[in-house]
């Protein structure tokens, strides 16, 4: 098989973003205290996040707004299957089909949240891929909210705000990063892919790729679907790794978080995803540190709660009045290396 | 009888809420093809005017109502200046992440200034009594808020239709660039766009505010997320089709707020967004989208 030029180069970007991440594992791993490692475990959950959400927003550009709430249905399916039956006897005593009565290896379990994230994708995206870019973006508002009243109301299988406990922790910090190593590769390959390029030139024109023969619909809802099942993937990561989860993290402040992140480095490239994820976080942190009243050179500084909304605010704000298309516009990393 | 009459009126005044902000959304988008979702923060400024002057001791109700959608509408033209003004012409993706991000930045300022929870605001109390019609006791704030509405929408059409701004406003969300050829200043337009959104916003404030009593940072989210699914539902960018969404919206919530057993109480919102879903796969372009040609420059 004869690759094309954009995969081929596309093979070496991916690979050096993957041996970044490696490396910045690898160091966090030796080095890191215990603290740190959870903090760039999460740096890594929300990567997955960023490189699903890439995959439909950068190449069909239409901003979605749901991405947490299939996150979080990966997740809690995943938990709901893996969660030792005597703690579900405890956990959830009332919940309904027989859903406290089995439980399932943690692989097996991962496979069956995708592959049901990926259907409540495809139900959903039928309807998203044909309204245009601004409906789509106010449904997939709604569709976060429903799914959020849904995991706050049925406390009998979801728990609510209250901590679904008791998953395996089965996932480490080595476990992300191969993860989001191999992640790296997927969505470049299906950026550079046959779908990936149609969509991308749909976006830039939609009517003369239409009468190009691109059926537009179709590979909107295909990168949809796709996108859906590696948020999945990142909400099982999530659980995984941390063993409770609830509500409240995949809503609202994860969606702005995650946006700013893809938004920041570029929602075009892989490379921008990547890049936007680690500077967020890292600028993230320096703020949380500051919103917590700090004493710097002797003064006291006051406690300053909402200040890293603010800032992540901004950094949308700013991105979009100077550099709309993020740091890296359209440049990937192989592009910095390689000559043509 | 009284029952199904009460039920009506319930859903007018729902409805008349979502179509004054919905009008607010569509008026902002037809000129400029923002999607404003900081629209919503509007409201919350409106709702903390109101707090501020309870502070001040202001005990006048009308320089009360009066104050929250002035301030509604100052805060919403100098939104204009300051952050929408570098993205005037961008893209409605660039314009709706920066909205967003607005939003987002506002939302966080509430809550470092004034506080994250809820604050009282009883002045507005006295807006709603026990109205008797006809031996029919119907609340007095619905009857208010759906004459308010059909007031204002009848103003507005006056204004849109009869005046030369207005005029200049409607063109304008034809062809800029030709308004602007004809000398008007498009400064001008999009100011009194934002005005008219920011009072639409305000007075939708007074009666969120006189229902709820109380006001906290998300205070405007819920409304204005409805607000945009009736503008999406009506078609984005279509002034009648902002009012007809509003009120199918405002007609759709009662019925199942009627019709959904207790214990499904809290999903009522879900199946609301689930039935207009529906709606928008018969019409995805929403009911009264304009009949725009793909590729036409908008």
């Amino acid at each position: 098989m004869k690759l094309s030029r954009g995969m081929k180069r596309g093979f070496v970007g991916a690979a050096i973003l993957s041996v970044v991440l490696i490396i910045i594992g690898l160091i966090t791993s030796y080095f890191g205290s215990r603290y740190q490692i959870r903090l760039v475990y999460s740096t890594y959950v929300n990567l997955l996040v960023v490189l699903g959400l890439q995959v439909f927003m950068g190449n069909a550009r239409i901003t979605n707004l749901s991405h947490s709430a299939f996150m979080g249905i990966g997740a809690y399916a995943a938990a709901i299957c893996v969660t030792p039956q005597n703690i579900k006897a405890l956990s959830l005593p009332n919940a309904p089909w027989g859903l406290n009565a089995f439980s399932i290896d943690p692989i097996s379990s991962a496979l069956i949240a995708i592959a049901i994230t990926g259907a409540v994708a495809f139900l959903v995206g039928l309807l998203i891929v044909r309204l245009s870019g601004i409906g789509a973006t106010i449904v997939s508002l709604a569709f976060l909210v429903i799914v959020h009243t849904l995991f706050l109301y049925r406390t009998d299988i979801f728990k609510g705000n209250q901590a679904f406990f008791g998953i395996p922790q089965v996932f480490n910090l080595t476990s992300v990063v191969i993860l989001a190593a191999i992640i790296v590769f997927a969505v470049r390959i299906f950026r550079e892919s046959k779908v990936g390029v149609a969509l991308r030139a749909s976006a830039d024109d939609e009517i003369g790729a239409l009468s190009m023969g691109v059926d537009m619909y179709r590979l909107r809802l295909i990168a949809w679907v796709f996108s859906g099942m590696l948020l999945a993937v990142a909400g099982i990561a999530y659980a995984y790794f941390l063993g409770t989860i609830s509500a409240r993290p995949f809503y609202f402040n994860h969606v702005f978080l995650t946006l700013a992140m893809l938004i920041f480095g570029g929602m075009g490239t892989i490379t921008g995803a990547v890049l936007g994820t680690f500077l967020i976080s890292l600028g993230l942190e320096m703020v949380r540190w500051l919103e917590t009243g700090p004493n710097i050179l002797g003064v006291d500084l006051p406690e300053v709660l909402g200040l890293s909304g603010i800032a992540l605010g901004a950094v949308i704000v700013f991105t979009m009045a100077l550099r709309p298309r993020g740091i890296m516009g359209e440049t990937e990393i192989e592009d910095l290396v390689l000559k043509n | 009888m009284e029952y199904v009459v009460q039920q009506i009126m319930n859903a007018f005044a729902f409805g008349a809420e979502y179509a004054l902000l919905a009008l607010g959304l569509a008026i902002v988008f037809s000129i400029m093809g923002l999607v404003n979702f900081a629209h919503g923060e509007m409201i919350a400024v409106g709702g903390y005017t109101m707090v501020a002057a309870a502070a001040l001791a202001v005990q006048n109700p009308l320089i009360i109502i009066g104050a929250a959608i002035a301030v509604a509408m100052v805060a919403s033209v100098s939104l204009e200046r300051v952050a929408f003004r570098p993205v005037r012409y961008a893209d409605p993706t660039t314009g709706l992440l920066t909205a967003f991000g607005v939003s987002i930045i506002l939302q966080n300022i509430f809550l470092l200034v004034v506080s994250p929870r809820p604050i009282a605001v009883t002045s507005l109390y006295f807006l709603e009594w026990s109205l008797n019609i006809g031996g029919i006791s119907v609340s007095s704030l619905q009857l208010f808020e759906a004459i308010t509405t059909l007031l204002v929408i009848v103003l507005l059409m006056l204004f849109l239709k009869r005046t030369l701004l207005g005029l200049a406003m409607r063109a304008a969300s034809l062809d800029f660039e030709m308004v602007r050829l004809s000398g008007v200043r498009a400064n001008r337009v999009f100011a009194i766009a934002f005005m008219i959104s920011g009072l639409l916003a305000g007075i939708a404030c007074v009666f969120i505010m006189a229902r709820r009593g109380a006001v906290d940072p998300h205070l405007g989210f819920d409304p204005v997320l409805k607000a945009f699914v009736a503008c999406v539902v009506g078609g984005f960018g279509s002034l009648p089709g902002a009012v007809l969404g509003g009120f199918l919206l405002g007609a759709v919530e009662v019925a199942m707020l009627v019709m959904l057993p207790q214990n499904l109480g809290g999903m009522t919102d879900a199946f609301v967004f689930g039935i207009i879903a529906l709606l928008l796969v018969w019409r995805p372009d929403g009911i009264l989208s304009p009949p725009t040609e793909k590729g036409d420059k908008h």
